[in-house]
């Protein structure tokens, strides 16, 4: 070969063409870093037009921005795990050749076998409790990982500039070891993160509710289907964060109906505003099953715009114990902060209530327009030692409270890794106290963040138990869509306690099965009574649901007709006879206490819909990942063609990333 | 140079102006980062992580040189911290990527480039990202040297390095 292949090999080697896609999702990031970056420039400069000359501007807070670097670089390396995942399994590919089922096993041994030599994040140092507003900083604990709280000095106008504040945080760090890790961060390579151990399947901590899927039921025996809706959408992070990793989610992570909701669908709204959203029904053939049908059940509230949007009165409450200190975590949530910031209004305010390290409010109530102040409170806070921070939750209340205006939307936003230290340790304890509260009009959501101590089922339950969304972020991109792109949503119910009743009909209708929704189901009886809790739902949020049915007319049923039963006439009503069912939603506006009524029959017409299509392909991959039998014939090739086809616009990215995803289920279930 | 300008706006902070810059270049840094990585989806992780890296440091770049030499050091700058955290799961024996596969009419091409590279890299440093702005991109070595940093005639003989090494490895075969 003479050098000049070398060329042509290059030249020739043709790179793919650019895909819109990740260059639009680049190019975001990068903008959004851009922005940030200018806001961080004019808080920490008080001159802040003089700044704008200057070709060299605050790089003295190098550590931080490199901490925010690294976030961003997080699908970077949770690709490489995949790689290494795949090089791994060549090696054992390559040495036990003829058996691949052993060298399967091989790897699953393996995977269970080794466990990582954790780290403990949450060492239970002791450090003194620092509530006086007025005290500062610097407690050192005995633990060499301990870091100092100077959280309060957050409270002090800021007037110094960008240098004042790097020396404050240099000040703030004082073990060797965290110097040490700003360091690692500043060469963008992962730091715990990266550990080849990462590999091998880890005994986390994360903990899920068990889930058994729902099974098929018989339209005779039991014709009414009743369940509360799920807005939620943390199941799917999480499975993407796991996926990214180059590992399955564990199955009881996996809740479908998250996974589809998680997708924006572009269901009609309702034309009168005094009804809170309209239901689209539409039914598809089964794409996995041929003798099946689709029944596909989407709503989606009312959107607000911007000059309707209520004040808002928010309490950030976030988790600066020691197991935050990771860079998906702690830094990510004050970027994710940072971010809600450009969602509110200049009168919306907003405080800051911190707990476990040190409890106590860094930031009194603010109005969102005194941005670099709630900025400066959020850059100096620091994960730091200890255990339970007195009364974390309790405080965030009393600062709601105090600022409380009922024409707002009152609402604790809690960030945390799954610690809940938050001052009372009781979990029904802590369920009773955010129902007490949300009866008075506080509302609490909660963001989760991070891996390894993750609380799925408490997340859940606490969120659903103060009217709010649970969602799980794992990337500065999912900040930004459920802080800034849902944050109508997220912060403007429009709608409480949302059940779904469907009653089929046994003369068209043989067999059905709800697809997810197993932790929300509801008797029948729940669903007229109003004290029964149920799901919310935000201004433009949508929610879907998909029942798989056999139709009456196909012979193949999973359950044989019983013989002593009586059997309902074969010869359908003509009244009925072009109905699958009858569908119910019932909810409350926000504020009332009496529910509603909204009513659809569910005609056996058959349509095409590419939305309804591509929440279908979403299905399969949820119920594939469960290992559902019932969707045995369908592969992650099938999906990933259904998907690609009903891909849409898909303006932010979202359903070529899920594309992706199914393309890393398919390469680590074969291992 | 309109290029300046534009450089020159988004240091100011015109996010319009940087956004611009950002549609021009990010095609460049993709392929680039393809002709490193070789696959999809590494190859877009480096370009975003460029993307961003240019918004954190658009102000530190002072026309001392043109503005592409500084960019291709920065995306390289990526890609060599891409490729860092990749080596750590390197488990494969060296002896994998011997090249003993061309007698394969369908080699993937990608493929072998990647495994060319990693011979490449093994013989001495510096020698991937000279090979890929001299041959891919068709930089002078006195350009190349300019980007990496290092003298013209380090170049010179990282070029005569690479022409042996393939000599070594493909010499011997027919055609």
């Amino acid at each position: 070969m003479k050098d000049h292949h070398l060329d042509t090999l290059l030249t020739q080697n043709e790179t793919p063409a650019v895909d819109e896609n990740a260059k639009k999702r680049a190019i975001n990031l990068a903008m959004a870093e851009f922005t940030q970056r200018q806001l961080e420039n004019s808080a920490n400069k008080p001159q802040g037009f003089q700044q704008r000359t200057r070709l060299i501007s605050n790089f003295f807070v190098i550590g931080r921005r490199n901490l925010m670097l690294l976030l961003n670089n997080k699908r970077f390396y949770s690709g490489v795990a995949t790689l290494s995942v795949a090089a791994i399994a060549i090696v054992i590919f390559q040495r036990t050749p003829l058996d691949t089922s052993k060298a399967v096993e091989q790897l699953h041994e393996e995977k269970t076998s080794y466990t990582l030599p954790s780290e403990d994040k949450s060492p239970i140092a002791q450090a003194d409790k620092n509530t006086d507003a007025a005290s500062t900083t610097a407690q050192t604990a005995i633990e060499t990982r301990a870091q100092s709280a100077t959280n309060n000095q957050a409270i002090k106008p800021s007037k110094e500039s960008a240098k004042r504040t790097a020396e404050s945080f240099a000040a703030i760090s004082p073990a060797p070891q965290a110097e040490m890790r700003d360091r690692n961060l500043s060469k963008i390579m992962a730091p715990q993160e990266a550990d080849s151990n990462q590999l091998y399947y880890k005994e986390s901590r994360d903990r899920f509710e068990k889930i058994n899927p729902n099974t098929i039921k018989q339209v005779n025996s039991e014709p009414v289907s009743t369940f509360s809706i799920d807005v939620d959408t943390a199941a799917y992070s999480f499975i993407r964060r796991q996926l990214n990793q180059g590992l399955l989610p564990q199955k009881d992570a996996v809740r479908v109906e998250e996974m589809i909701n998680y997708f924006p669908y572009d269901y009609p709204l309702p034309d009168d505003k005094a009804q809170a959203f309209k239901p689209s029904i539409t039914v598809l053939p089964s794409p996995w099953s041929e003798d099946k049908k689709l029944i596909h059940i989407g709503i989606k509230g009312y959107d607000i715009t911007p000059t309707q949007q209520p004040r808002s009165n928010l309490v950030l409450l976030l988790d600066v114990s020691g197991s935050m200190d990771s860079t998906d975590k702690l830094p990510l949530v004050k970027q994710s902060m940072g971010l809600l910031l450009n969602s509110l209004q200049p009168e919306d305010t907003i405080a800051i209530v911190v707990y476990a390290g040190a409890a106590g409010a860094v930031l009194k109530p603010t109005p969102a327009k005194e941005k670099q102040t709630i900025l400066n409170a959020l850059n100096r806070l620091h994960a730091g030692g200890s255990t339970a921070g007195a009364q974390g939750i309790q405080l965030a209340y009393q600062l709601a409270e105090a600022n409380f205006d009922k024409n707002a939307v009152n609402r604790i936003i809690l960030a945390t890794d799954g610690d809940f230290n938050v001052g009372i340790n009781n979990d029904n304890e802590l369920k009773g106290f955010i129902e007490r509260k949300r009866e008075q009009g506080i509302f609490l959501s909660v963001l989760g963040f991070g891996q390894g101590n993750y609380q799925d089922q408490l997340m859940q339950t606490l969120a659903q138990n103060g009217n709010g969304i649970a969602a799980y972020i794992d990337t500065l991109s999912e900040a930004q869509k459920i802080l800034i792109d849902e944050a109508t949503s997220t912060l403007f119910p429009i709608a409480k306690d949302v059940k779904i009743q469907v009653e089929f009909n046994p003369d068209t209708v043989a067999e059905y099965r709800l697809i997810g929704y197993e932790t929300r189901q509801l008797n029948q009886e729940d669903f007229n009574n109003d004290a029964v809790d149920a799901g919310d739902i935000g201004a433009g949020h949508s929610v879907t649901a998909i029942y798989e049915i056999t139709p009456k007319e196909t012979a193949v049923r999973a359950i044989d007709p019983l013989r002593y039963q009586h059997q309902t006439n074969d010869t359908p009503e003509k009244a009925h006879s072009n109905e699958y069912g009858f569908l119910k939603i019932r909810y409350k506006h926000p504020t009332e206490h009496t529910s509603q009524l909204i009513s659809q029959v569910i005609a056996t017409t058959t349509v095409e819909n590419s939305d309804a299509l591509f929440a279908t392909a979403v299905a399969a991959f949820g119920q594939l990942l469960t290992g559902s039998p019932y969707i045995s014939q369908f592969s992650y090739d099938d999906i990933i063609q259904l998907a690609q086809a009903n891909k849409g616009a898909d303006t932010f990215g979202y359903r070529t990333e899920f594309i992706q995803l199914v393309r890393k289920a398919k390469i680590a279930a074969a291992l | 140079m309109q290029d300046d300008a534009l450089i020159k706006q988004a240091q100011m902070g015109e996010a319009k102006a940087f956004e611009q810059l950002l549609q021009q270049q990010y095609d460049s840094l993709f392929k680039f980062a393809f002709h490193w990585c070789g696959n999809r989806t590494d190859a877009e992780d480096i370009a975003q992580q460029a993307c961003i890296k240019l918004a954190r440091g658009i102000n530190q770049f002072r026309f001392e040189s043109s503005f592409s030499t500084w960019l291709y050091r920065l995306v390289i700058n990526c890609a060599k911290d891409w490729q860092k955290s990749h080596a750590r799961y390197q488990t494969v024996d060296p002896e994998d990527y011997v090249i003993d596969t061309c007698h394969d009419e369908h080699l993937d091409q990608t493929v072998l480039i990647q495994q060319l590279f990693k011979h490449l890299e093994s013989v001495s440093d510096g020698m991937k990202e000279t090979a890929l702005l001299v041959h891919a991109e068709g930089f002078t070595h006195r350009e190349t040297a300019a980007i990496l940093g290092v003298k013209e005639s380090t170049i010179s003989w990282r070029i005569h390095e690479i022409r042996k090494q393939l000599h070594s490895l493909f010499g011997q075969e027919k055609s």
